[in-house]
């Protein structure tokens, strides 16, 4: 009897450290979950898994959230603290939520051990992007600037130029001031039949196009906004500044050259904006960096080799050509504070962001966008483009617009004011209001927005936020 | 005398029946022409889905839409949505039979408690996302296929209530009746008279909540994360920010509409008037 | 004794029979809808402006004050109105006649019906892509249609402030009419046939048969589905996301869309919550006066 109860001990015990150990064992393994908009631009965080386990044994588990609604997901896991997530991918307006109700690792401590490299950031992305209330917290993975695309081969045309000079005085060239992009958008928009470069138009063609929709309409208004002079709210008393003079000149800007865009710009979202510059319908756009790198693959565009960049036009601002670019959208990597291994997702943010950033930034697997100054200085690495003479232009021009980017509102409640603004911008737009009309709705829409998130604190918030940006040398 | 009155139909309609069939045919282009359109933007390749003149005929017929749509998850995506949805679609269906039964036969409750339970779904869903995430992630239902389960059951019941109601309404108590007096149990007269003569409801409501639960979005994106990927979140998913793939939406939107084409030609064959019709004489 | 005891036995279950039927459906309801109206009612008194991480302050009938001032909701009502009676209306209409016209003998029939439901088969979010490529100005078949029987030379759909609703309301009628369809003809066939060929054989008229037997005895689920399918039409949400994102300015935002702008972009809980009550209060305003017609 004694000698089956020793035995049954044995076993048990030896049973218990077999499972134990196994146990034991698969707890060395940090398991981290990524979360970001589903699509190509995960594609890294899937590509580095072996580095990822051999160097900081973590094994990444990698969700995928639809684009659209990135914002509420992420948000919701935070709020009710599931501790879901270890890596966001968060898109910069969103810091000021984040980072501001502390849902986001400071990441100070773990940047002087492991350098994340933020000198070799543009300004626009490192400085304003990253940081909030002066403190790190995130890493940039994705750099979105507009640029001006032109058609150089229409620019460059003969017949065009000297019609050009015919008619409005001065040679035809991508547009510096806003008013020779208007003025360059009239003379390129023909009818069909019309002579276009030598050949007879069979459609319509136009001279330039706009995002209309709701949710970044107002992105393309903020690069008039910001070139003349524009701020979004007054630094001291908080009261709104989008319908300032600027703001009511950039609006009727954007009325003015509506007449030479395609009739349904208001219903242009990304897609259509991007075909209508690369199906060859328009002679310029502004749009995201990826056009000028679609713009090189034949199967997505009719206009390879065509394609010139150049800085987003500006305004006149004490005699001196002042430009600014919105940086819309883009991509940043943050650790969440719920994380059970911050410092762990810290080194695989800091990998993607330093070791593996050129080329994932260069490829055509991901949609990613330079931002680092190392980025710009390597075109052979951008295998999209026929020749590096190509990628040298495209990455010149996208810089140019990154020195002046102009930031985007990152305050806590910033999907609230930019809703009303996208919202009252396309009313105006459509003709329902006068530019003055729809941005005094919106002003005052804004007041009381602010109004009720309380005035003082939101007052505080701003205020850090621009002295962030006036350190980073973008904010007069 | 049916076959004779049939015939003597068919003479006097014979062009109000070509009318009849040119205005189906009519309807039907209209309905199909954008589902045809969704089929071959399925075959279609980056470059032809905005141009002019617009693609009508894909360049190449391949798959590779297809397999790539699967490939990214649509597989997975297809059969979690079925395993949610047909259970839903069972549950509403049984509880909500019972439920529709009850109230048109029994009017217990009366208006009110009718009008409560479509109350249930009249509530927009934006209202119950946070209370139920929270509630769920409570339980440690969250990225499970109970969550949607009960969810999808939430919004099928009432609507099951409702439609089933308004069959067993239009259909005379008699034969029940009868069977009662005969000595048959409630339940019985319940699933073995009343259920069969109210096929085509029970079809056409089983049909829909199925559908409701397959085409749900606002929920299955919430209470979800890796676990559990319903199909109308993989889809929204291949809607990026600066790339939309819209021949994999396509696909994926052809080859998900196929199981429930299966289970509505299935259940057509109980839509049309059954054998049993005739067994209802005034 | 025995027989008196069984008699006693038979008729309690006869009185809880009717109970046993509905409880289960009364339970589930219950035990899952009680937290979430519960809670979102208790929200629309409070101000919780989550994108602040502020705390909720309890502020009585504010957000309902705030909601009935605010023009871009009463809009967005407006909108469901237009959506309700042309969207609903047409889909109820096209659905019934297309009902009536299979609701007889041929042999495709099973076919043909199964054809007819597809699009209400398809996920709202591909039903959005594609109409989103049929609607383009530019590039869309609609329009290369249009153009070339010279109907016209091109309409702004998406793009025309005043096109943009009506673009949405074809698409989501185009989307539901099988819906309608399928109801009312499993209606339809579910009417018994010896009344209406002994209402032929005493020689009424196809249409006093339509007026007389057929729509009365259609009525309950007519009601049902034309209730139902108003209550759905103000979750339209995919189709506006997809194609126009409420816009141009908010002239195709629905209550829907502007509800859940303010629940998950804004995060203002509170007042989103008062949103979704004043919709549930007006949908079940709707709903009586549809029952009443069914009570007549």
């Amino acid at each position: 009897m004694g000698r089956k109860i020793l035995g049954l001990t044995v076993c048990v015990a030896l049973l218990v450290s077999l499972v134990g150990g196994v146990v034991v064992a698969q707890a060395k393994e940090v398991t981290l979950t990524v979360v970001g908009d589903a699509g190509h631009n995960l594609r890294p965080f899937e590509w580095y898994q072996d580095d990822f386990f051999k160097k900081f044994g973590v094994k990444l588990k990698v969700i995928g959230v639809p684009f659209a609604e990135t914002y509420e997901k992420m948000k919701i896991e935070f709020v009710t603290h599931t501790g879901a997530y270890d890596i966001v991918v968060v898109f910069p307006k969103f810091m000021g939520d984040f980072a501001g109700n502390g849902y986001l690792v400071d990441l100070d401590e773990y940047a002087k051990k492991l350098d994340p490299k933020m000198d070799d950031v543009t300004p626009g992305y490192g400085k304003l992007y990253c940081k909030y209330g002066g403190k790190l917290y995130a890493v940039p993975f994705d750099g979105d600037v507009l640029s001006l695309y032109y058609r150089k081969d229409l620019f460059n045309n003969e017949t065009e130029k000297a019609a050009f000079k015919a008619g409005y005085g001065y040679d035809l060239k991508p547009p510096a001031t806003w008013k020779e992009y208007l003025e360059v958008a009239k003379f390129f928009t023909r009818k069909k039949g019309e002579k276009l470069g030598g050949e007879v138009l069979n459609r319509d063609f136009y001279g330039t196009a706009f995002y209309g929709q709701r949710d970044w309409a107002w992105a393309w208004w903020g690069n008039r906004f910001g070139s003349l002079g524009g701020v979004y709210f007054d630094e001291k008393t908080m009261e709104p500044a989008i319908n300032s003079k600027a703001g009511v000149d950039a609006l009727n800007d954007m009325i003015a050259i509506k007449e030479f865009c395609p009739p349904d710009v208001l219903a242009f979202g990304y897609e259509e904006l991007k075909d209508a510059f690369l199906n060859g319908q328009t002679s310029m756009v502004i749009q995201w960096p990826c056009v000028g790198k679609k713009g090189a693959d034949p199967e997505q565009s009719k206009i390879v080799g065509k394609v010139g960049v150049a800085g987003v036009p500006g305004g006149m601002v004490k005699g001196k050509l002042y430009r600014r670019a919105m940086m819309p959208c883009g991509r940043v990597l943050a650790v969440t504070k719920d994380s059970k291994y911050p410092w762990e997702a810290y080194q695989v943010i800091q990998y993607l962001t330093t070791v593996t950033s050129l080329d994932d930034v260069s490829t055509a697997e991901t949609g990613l966008d330079p931002y680092r100054y190392s980025h710009f200085a390597h075109p052979e690495a951008y295998e999209m483009f026929a020749d590096v003479e190509s990628a040298k232009i495209y990455l010149a021009g996208v810089e140019a617009n990154m020195e002046v980017g102009y930031p985007e509102l990152t305050i806590p409640g910033a999907a609230q004011y930019d809703d009303v603004l996208g919202l009252e911008i396309t009313k105006a737009l459509a003709g329902e209001k006068s530019a003055e009309v729809a941005l005094n709705a919106a002003a005052k829409e804004w007041t009381e927005i602010t109004k009720r998130f309380g005035l003082k604190e939101q007052r505080k918030l701003y205020q850090a936020l621009v002295k962030g940006w006036r350190e980073a040398g973008l904010w007069k | 005398m049916d076959k004779g009155k049939k015939s003597e139909k068919g003479k006097r309609s014979s062009k109000s029946n070509t009318l009849i069939f040119v205005v189906i045919g009519i309807f039907l282009v209209l309905f199909l022409s954008p589902m045809l359109w969704m089929v071959l933007t399925g075959f279609k390749h980056r470059g032809e889905f905005f141009t002019y003149p617009p693609a009508f005929i894909p360049k190449h017929f391949d798959w590779s839409n297809f397999l790539g749509g699967i490939k990214l998850g649509g597989g997975k995506a297809i059969f979690d949505i079925l395993i949610i949805a047909s259970s839903s679609a069972l549950i509403s269906l049984v509880v909500g039979s019972l439920a529709a039964y009850s109230l048109s036969r029994f009017k217990i409750g009366g208006k009110n408690l009718a009008f409560w339970i479509l109350s249930i779904r009249m509530l927009p869903p934006i209202a119950a996302a946070l209370p139920l995430f929270i509630l769920y992630s409570s339980l440690h239902l969250l990225d499970t296929y109970g969550a949607l389960i009960i969810t999808y059951s939430l919004m099928n019941i009432p609507f099951a209530v409702w439609m089933l109601k308004g069959f067993f309404d239009e259909l005379p108590p008699s034969l029940e009746e009868s069977a009662l007096v005969d000595g048959c149990g409630r339940l019985a007269a319940f699933y073995k008279i009343a259920l069969p003569l109210i096929a085509p409801g029970l079809v056409a409501t089983t049909l829909f909540n199925f559908i409701f639960s397959w085409n749900e979005f606002l929920f299955a994106l919430v209470f979800t994360r890796s676990h559990v990927t319903p199909l109308t979140v993989f889809i929204a998913g291949l809607i990026g920010g600066h790339e939309i793939l819209w021949g994999e939406i396509a696909a994926v939107g052809t080859m998900a509409s196929l199981p429930i084409i299966v289970l509505a030609i299935f259940l057509q064959r109980y839509l049309v008037r059954g054998l049993t019709m005739g067994a209802v004489k005034g | 004794m025995g027989s008196e005891k069984s008699r006693i036995r038979s008729l309690r279950i006869r009185r809880l029979t009717p109970l046993f039927f509905i409880l289960p459906c009364i339970l589930i309801l219950l035990a899952v809808s009680i937290f979430p109206l519960l809670y979102s009612l208790w929200l629309s008194f409070n101000s919780w402006e989550l994108a602040m991480g502020l705390p909720k302050r309890f502020i009585g009938l504010g957000n309902y004050i705030r909601l009935f001032q605010d023009v871009r909701f009463w809009l967005s009502m407006k909108n469901m109105g237009k959506v309700l009676l042309f969207g609903v209306g047409s889909q109820f209409l096209i659905g019934f006649t297309l009902a009536l016209l299979l609701n007889r003998e041929f042999r495709s029939r099973t076919l043909v019906a199964t054809l007819f439901l597809l699009p209400t088969m398809i996920a709202p979010v591909v039903i959005g892509c594609t109409w989103r490529q049929i609607y383009h100005y530019s590039y869309g078949p609609l329009n290369y249609f249009l153009q070339a029987t010279r109907l016209s030379g091109g309409i702004n759909w998406l793009a025309d402030i005043k096109l943009a609703l009506p673009s949405i309301i074809i698409s989501d009628t185009w989307e539901w009419t099988p819906f309608m369809m399928v109801v009312l003809l499993a209606g339809l066939q579910s009417i018994p046939v010896d009344l209406q060929e002994v209402a032929a054989i005493d020689g009424a008229s196809r249409w006093q048969i339509f007026w007389h037997i057929t729509l009365p005895f259609l009525k309950p689920i007519i009601i049902v589905v034309i209730l139902i399918r108003a209550m759905d039409a103000f979750k339209l949400f995919d189709l506006v996301v997809l194609l126009t994102r409420g816009g141009p300015g908010s002239s195709s935002e629905t209550v829907a869309y502007y509800n859940y702008l303010s629940a998950f972009k804004h995060f203002s809980m509170g007042y989103a919550a008062a949103m979704s009550y004043i919709q549930l209060v007006v949908i079940i305003i709707i709903a009586n006066f549809f029952l009443r017609f069914l009570r007549e």
